[in-house]
């Protein structure tokens, strides 16, 4: 059988939510359910079942040695007395806030201006480049950037604009804001390649009917392009969403989270009272919270983005 | 060309931190200054650095274990998030939505807190310190990803193609292999080097699913660098650094040209 | 490209299993015993190529080997380590750290007793009775000392003699040399908010009232406590005299100290490793001494010192083969070759050190003419240590939020008192 070319002749949308009935194709649904379940069947096991152990930890008091001690609601309890919270989850706010707009739109950029140019490849690299270091590496460079007299400070200085002599990992809120430029640096070169995905798998005929219709630049990208792009949007953000509320690697190798857990993000502070302090169910609890809002903040949003296509489509 | 002009702008600044980077991992061991940082000194001492990394940390043999877990574990993740994204969308599972929050939901958990369970169970499974266990874990962690992407990429290609094949007769997984898997090519490969960076660079699986030298991922043996008791310095840690990121940089490269057909495809 | 792809995925799937079928455990068979190659786990990654060079030196002098596993976060390991206990994969041997962390595992029952050990070598020199004190739970031994370090203060050396100055021997002189470098320009004191943030209140308080340093770690004397306050309040004045470096500078001490921007620091002496890395010399580009008591009215120097035990299960894979190597581990040759190769003391008071200002240290330190100090890190339980080091960091930074940051710590200390 060959393989048929992949432009498609009528409009793209293909309902995500399955369930209708009358087409036919009933040896499908069995191959339906076969084809997800190494996915499933993976994710289930390795990811999901050692969570759950985490889940049963959090209503226990556990040093990691001797047996765990039931103790119910009482780490939950705790958790939400704990005065530590509140920086937490104002540095965790800020970091929702700034990853899922900045290099996200950021990226979408990189991505609309080098789409099918001629060199568009190499336009591209240093953007790319940086998701190559590791997380430590990340935090090694920019640590050596903004540490007290490092090079921001120079640059800014230089430049004759405020913020020469600023400590910036140690005051806050610039420590958790300097560290999110680094990680703006690093993730606006993965969004663009994920937008490109995008870009590339929008159909020709809807883009070719607007041009004849006269729309250029602005316009066409705002009526035709972006909502095109919806499906990979969600994607980009739904993951810049998730990755902020789990923020640790940075911010741990950067300032550990101080001086005085001001930078301290939801994730730090779980890894702090779990294994730094050794109090497993604690830390098991905070976790939980964790898991449970990112969970929720996500579901609530990628609800909302695929009914609002499937009301377009 | 305005478009030309504003990215290599960006891009310029964007570099910035690479060449910081670059000037002090190039700087002698014994050189570096914090005074100093933008002159790129006149002797050049990177292989030196990377030599004394390499025997600080020992990076050798766990270079081709983390070579293998880097490539299996993206490539077998975006096949089984294809099938799984294919059979959302093109045979239409039912609560299709719902299988895809399972999915997804897989991004959600701190791994900090799995890895100690992980290595609970992998000890009594007999999967601790084989490279088996790693190629698995790993795989799990990638196909999230994976299968995100694909399903979006997936709504985008008409059901009349899967229609037609039907009524030709093809058996739906000759339809996944023969048509569907190609044609999101570009968009496999976008996902495979992401993972591709994100396995290179992991830490922590490494360092509690694995212990013998050859098991080990490398960033095990490269975190050992940085910390206060290691003595190494400024430029020795950031030509390991840079040593590292090399296999990543080097994929991405090589990539982008598959990447750069299937872009040249879709313009507007 | 279809069949290509199909091929070449083919492949890689092959050679993918091929590989990961070679599981990578190339050790010996353990079981009950005769174990000839016992694997360290430790949380000192960096010092691999020791452990390796130890582990081939024991290979020839007994018979058995050792490999190292290394860690690089503590926190991960100590998770680790703990878990290992209830599954297949028990360390032969592994680094803890003493104080709480230690007691803690004791008391669960699972670590193996060297009292004996600790008897024999004391008889034969190879153990000073002062370090037995941290190893000690109700009268009987644990572990072995891994490795010991003693806090001084380290110095640029040519920063001095340009200055005139020479190492001082009181509290007064090391102050008026420290104004004499302010004058000239340069930071008298290295100082840190992260990780050894303590270094300072440790060593005021050892210097003031060692017995009270002794108290905080025992629960038995609060963080609130007069003599505390007052520690806080001279290192207060001294932040504020402009004594210190940047605490907040993420450069690395070694190198300001090479630059001279810095002229002292206080570290263990494993710093020496960082020195020389640097390309200097110990005795012409630096130098170190021993920090006088800040209070001159007490009789012998407190000097701090950190100790690290390596320790092995009660329940160990082979229990005769970890004794024999911490047997081996305590005496002359081992400790010779890890102290010198690392460049740092020994535990053993037989060992010969090459350079003569670390040689001496050892000597004074290891013959009793100085009072031993738990180093703060691990004398602390880890709840307060916790605690206090963010207090210190945040003090750091706000010097005046001194008795705050005392009762947030008290307030840690208090929590994890009651009812012990």
């Amino acid at each position: 059988m060959s393989v048929a070319t992949a432009t498609p002749v009528d409009s793209p949308a293909a309902p995500a939510a399955g369930g209708r009935k009358g087409r036919g194709d009933r040896g499908a649904r069995w191959g339906a359910l076969g084809f997800v379940s190494p996915a499933v069947i993976l994710v289930a096991v390795l990811l999901y079942a050692p969570f759950l152990y985490t889940v049963v930890l959090s209503f226990t008091e556990y040093d990691g040695l001797n047996s765990p001690e039931w103790i119910g609601v009482e780490n939950f309890t705790r958790f939400f007395d704990d005065p530590a919270l509140t920086t937490s989850l104002r540095n965790t706010l800020m970091w929702v806030v700034g990853t899922t707009v900045v290099p996200v739109a950021l990226g979408l950029v990189v991505a609309v201006l080098s789409f099918g140019i001629k060199g568009g490849t190499w336009l591209r690299l240093p953007f790319m480049l940086p998701y190559a270091l590791s997380g430590a590496g990340l935090a090694v460079i920019w640590s050596f950037i903004l540490q007290s007299g490092g090079a921001a400070n120079d640059i800014l200085g230089a430049l004759h604009l405020p913020g020469a002599e600023t400590s910036f990992l140690q005051e806050e809120p610039w420590n958790t804001l300097s560290m999110i430029v680094a990680w703006t640096w690093q993730q606006t070169g993965v969004n663009a390649l994920l937008f490109l995905v995008g870009l590339q798998s929008i159909p020709k005929e809807p883009l070719e009917a607007a041009k004849l219709d006269g729309a250029t630049g602005w316009s066409l990208f705002r009526h035709v392009t972006w909502p095109l792009l919806a499906p990979l949007t969600t994607v980009v953000v739904g993951l810049a969403l998730v990755a902020s509320l789990k923020t640790f690697d940075i911010v741990w190798v950067m300032t550990q989270g101080g001086p005085g857990r001001n930078s301290e993000t939801l994730a730090v502070t779980m890894y702090r009272d779990a294994f730094v302090s050794g109090e497993y169910g604690y830390g098991s609890a905070v976790a939980l919270v964790l898991t449970l809002t990112t969970g929720a903040i996500t579901l609530a949003y990628l609800r909302r983005q695929v009914k609002s296509r499937e009301a377009l489509g | 060309m305005i478009r030309r002009l504003v990215l290599g702008a960006m891009g310029l600044v964007w570099l910035i931190p690479v060449y910081l980077l670059l000037v002090n991992a190039f700087r002698p061991s014994t050189q570096y200054d914090a005074d100093r940082i933008w002159v790129p000194d006149a002797d050049f001492g990177f292989f030196d650095n990377v030599k004394l990394a390499w025997d600080a940390a020992g990076l050798g043999p766990s270079i081709l274990s983390t070579l293998l877990y880097s490539v299996a574990s993206p490539v077998a993740a975006v096949v089984v998030g294809a099938m799984a994204g294919f059979a959302i969308v093109v045979l239409r599972l039912r609560a299709g939505f719902w299988w895809f929050i399972l999915l997804f939901g897989g991004t959600i958990f701190p791994i900090q807190m799995l890895v100690i369970p992980l290595f609970i169970s992998y000890s009594s499974a007999d999967l601790y310190d084989r490279r088996f266990g790693l190629v698995l874990v790993y795989t799990a962690v990638c196909v999230p990803l994976a299968a995100l992407v694909m399903r979006s990429f997936f709504t985008g290609v008409a059901y009349t193609l899967y229609e037609a094949a039907r009524v030709d007769g093809a058996s739906v997984w000759r339809i996944f292999w023969r048509v569907y898997l190609p044609l999101a090519g570009p968009a496999l490969g976008a996902v495979a080097i992401l993972e591709f960076a994100f396995v290179w660079n992991d830490l922590l699986f490494g360092l509690t699913l694995s212990q013998d030298e050859s098991v080990r991922p490398v960033m095990t043996a490269l975190s050992s660098l940085s910390s206060a008791y290691s003595g190494s310095t400024v430029p020795v840690v950031l030509a390991a650094g840079l040593v590292m990121s090399l296999p990543t940089v080097l994929v991405f490269l090589g990539a982008q040209r598959i990447f750069a057909r299937g872009l040249t495809l879709g313009q507007y | 490209m279809s069949v290509r792809a199909r091929v070449l995925t083919a492949l890689v799937v092959a050679a993918s299993l091929a590989l990961a079928a070679c599981g990578g455990d190339s050790g010996d068979d353990g079981g009950s015993g005769g174990k000839t190659e016992l694997k360290l786990y430790n949380d000192k990654g960096a010092w691999s190529p020791f452990f390796e060079d130890l582990g081939k030196l024991s290979k020839e002098q007994i018979g058995i080997g050792m490999t190292p596993v290394g860690y690089t976060d503590e926190p991960t390991y100590s998770a680790f380590i703990k878990a290992s206990f209830r599954t297949n994969e028990k360390p032969d041997l592994f680094t803890w750290s003493t104080g709480g962390r230690l007691e803690e595992i004791v008391e669960a029952g699972q670590v193996a007793e060297t009292t004996d050990l600790w008897k024999d070598a004391i008889a034969a020199g190879d153990l000073s009775k002062e370090l037995e004190e941290a190893y000690t739970y109700d009268g009987k031994q644990y572990c072995v000392p891994l490795n010991i370090s003693y806090w001084v203060m380290f110095y640029n050396k040519k920063v001095y003699d340009e200055a005139g100055l020479k190492p001082p021997t009181t509290w007064a002189e090391l102050m008026s040399n420290a104004d004499a470098l302010k004058a000239k320009g340069v930071t008298p004191f290295y100082q840190t908010s992260v990780l050894f943030s303590f270094v300072w209140f440790q060593q005021l308080l050892i210097g003031t009232n060692p017995d009270l340093y002794n108290k905080l770690a025992t629960g038995e004397a609060k963080y609130t406590d007069p003599g505390v306050v007052a520690v806080m309040e001279r290192w207060k004045q001294m932040i504020e005299g402009g004594y210190f470096s940047d605490a907040g500078s993420k450069e690395d001490p070694a190198v300001q100290l090479k630059t001279g921007k810095t002229a002292m620091g206080i570290f263990g002496t494993w710093f020496n490793t960082s020195m020389t890395q640097q390309g200097l010399k110990p005795g012409t580009d630096y130098g170190m001494f021993t920090i006088p008591n800040v209070d001159p009215a007490q009789s012998k120097v407190t000097m701090a010192f950190e100790s690290g035990p390596l320790c092995s299960l009660a329940k160990a894979p082979d229990t005769k083969a970890s004794t024999d190597y911490m047997k081996w581990w305590v005496g002359q040759p081992a400790q010779e070759k890890w102290a010198n190769s690392r460049g740092d003391v020994s535990a053993n008071p037989k060992v010969a050190i090459p350079d003569p200002g670390l040689s001496a240290i050892a000597k004074s330190a290891g013959g009793g003419e100085y009072t031993l100090a738990n180093r703060y890190f691990e004398a602390a339980p880890a709840p307060v240590l916790t605690a206090a080091l963010d207090a210190f960091g945040a003090f750091m930074v706000k010097p005046d939020t001194y008795q705050k940051q005392l009762e947030n710590i008290q307030k840690a200390a208090d929590d994890y008192w009651k009812g012990r």
